[in-house]
């Protein structure tokens, strides 16, 4: 099998506090995976680790067959990362952006072609800062594809995105992953999970509590939709019935 | 290079649209320049001297955009593209992400460079200047000042928690030693006591190296103050490389 993303035993802790213990998990190229919890359950943490902006207190990660420590420099012209929070200049224009993140990589993607794709192209000459929330969003997903990359690593790509804008996101995500991209994504909305996931996975406080596939994830549980068997996975209906 | 040039052509502009550093470091040293030209003139800096007032204060002038670039815009600079994850998103990158410090670093040596070009041309032009001593020893002087006060601020900006707290030590640093080191009100109009205060800070150092050489003076007098200035710009690297904070 051609893993592209290999994760074993993987934990981190901050102090006293485990933030992922002991996640192994792998993604097949070509595929989707969905790093699936509520807030706080180590999402953000795993990607971290993985992506090597944290060390891991143990465990092996291994990105398209190479160790990332070892070998950052090569495997990063492969690698798209968009984060969560906004990273960019506070007076930089769209078109600068995008052209300073060009020039990180040797082979990069037009990224001209890629705003105009996500519906921003017109907005090149404007400053970051003034896009809204959903242009913005687009943003950082075209910067994570600029590398021409053969994996991307999508924290809650969607949010901030109205419905329509996400259906856009979807389909080009789609298309991209019909041309062979991998995709690690976090995200708290299940129909797009139901749309985009091959394979997800679900922590619970740093936990896996499900992995499989998205249909065994309904099959193993008593409810008919995703986003009831994901609360029963996580336990959130419980607590949210408590609450009445 | 390629991703050095782009950058650099970027946070230029980036630079240029903050426009503080064209105030600070490049209109600034001319304002000074000018006004202190009108005041004494081309007269001797005392009675017998065989220089002016203005030469022997160029120097000092010519350190008032390395000042404000170096514990003033870099400390700023460094601790906010920290804060704002710049620097953590270039780690995901193939690029290095002390390649946008380097950038920085040379944004601020194009500043001081340019008002260094332009003070030399005003004062040529409109207040017969001449340089009596050596050239090349002033633009060792120059470069060694330039250096030291950078590596201030690299420290500065590297460990400060965060944003304010280096804006914080930033005008601590910089407004003293703008006003007090001799680089805006001369050092000479100072009562002997003061001098003997402000000869603490850096820049005081760093223009008497200038100074001497602009004047031509026997570089004896000056060895202290590069001595001083080689063993700060040293400890502050060294501090900076050991203790940086990329996030």
């Amino acid at each position: 099998m051609d893993y592209v993303i290999k994760v074993e035993n993987l934990k981190k802790s901050y102090g006293k506090q485990i933030a992922v213990d002991n996640l192994s998990f792998s993604v097949e190229k070509g595929t989707v995976f969905g790093l699936l919890g509520a807030n706080g359950a180590g999402k953000s943490t795993t990607i971290e680790c993985i992506i090597g902006t944290k060390p891991l207190d143990n465990g092996r990660v291994c990105i398209l067959g190479v160790n990332l420590v070892k070998r950052r420099k090569e495997l990063f012209e492969k690698v798209g990362v968009q984060f969560q929070e906004a990273n960019y200049q506070e007076n930089i224009r769209v078109g600068e952006l995008c052209q300073v993140t060009a020039s990180l990589y040797k082979k990069p993607a037009d990224f001209n072609a890629l705003l105009n794709k996500f519906g921003i192209g017109h907005k090149s000459n404007a400053l970051v800062k003034e896009l809204s929330g959903g242009q913005r969003q687009r943003l950082f997903i075209i910067l994570a594809l600029i590398p021409n990359p053969e994996v991307v690593f999508l924290d809650e790509l969607t949010t901030g995105l109205d419905a329509r804008a996400r259906r856009e996101v979807w389909h080009i995500l789609k298309e991209l992953k019909d041309k062979g991209l991998t995709m690690l994504l976090t995200s708290h909305f299940m129909d797009e999970v139901e749309v985009l996931c091959d394979t997800i996975c679900i922590l619970k406080k740093g936990k896996v509590v499900f992995r499989g596939t998205v249909q065994e994830a309904v099959e193993d549980s008593p409810y008919e939709k995703l986003e009831d068997a994901y609360l029963w996975y996580t336990d959130e209906e419980e607590k949210d019935n408590e609450n009445f | 290079m390629k991703t050095f040039n782009t950058m650099l052509k970027t946070e230029l502009k980036l630079s240029l649209r903050g426009m503080d550093m064209v105030i600070f470091a490049v209109c600034m040293p001319i304002v000074v320049l000018v006004v202190l030209g009108i005041i004494y003139g081309d007269k001797p800096a005392f009675d017998g001297a065989r220089y002016t007032f203005l030469e022997q204060s160029f120097g000092a002038i010519a350190t008032i955009a390395i000042c404000a670039g170096g514990v003033m815009g870099l400390p700023l600079v460094v601790s906010d593209y920290r804060s704002k994850q710049i620097l953590k998103r270039l780690k995901v990158t193939p690029v290095k992400p002390w390649v946008i410090l380097l950038v920085q670093v040379t944004i601020y040596g194009i500043y001081s460079i340019m008002s260094l070009i332009s003070l030399f041309i005003v004062a040529n032009t409109f207040f017969d200047f001449r340089m009596q001593g050596s050239m090349f020893q002033f633009i060792l002087g120059w470069l060694l000042v330039m250096l030291s006060l950078f590596s201030i601020g690299m420290m500065v900006g590297g460990i400060a928690k965060n944003t304010k707290d280096a804006g914080v030590i930033a005008s601590i640093l910089y407004f003293p030693m703008l006003i007090f080191s001799g680089a805006t009100v001369p050092y000479e109009a100072m009562p002997k006591v003061l001098q003997k205060v402000v000869d603490v800070l850096p820049l005081t150092q760093g223009i008497k190296i200038l100074k001497s050489a602009t004047l031509g003076l026997p570089l004896e007098n000056v060895m202290l103050p590069i001595a001083i200035l080689t063993i700060l710009a040293v400890v502050c690297t060294g501090v900076t490389i050991r203790f940086f904070k990329w996030e």
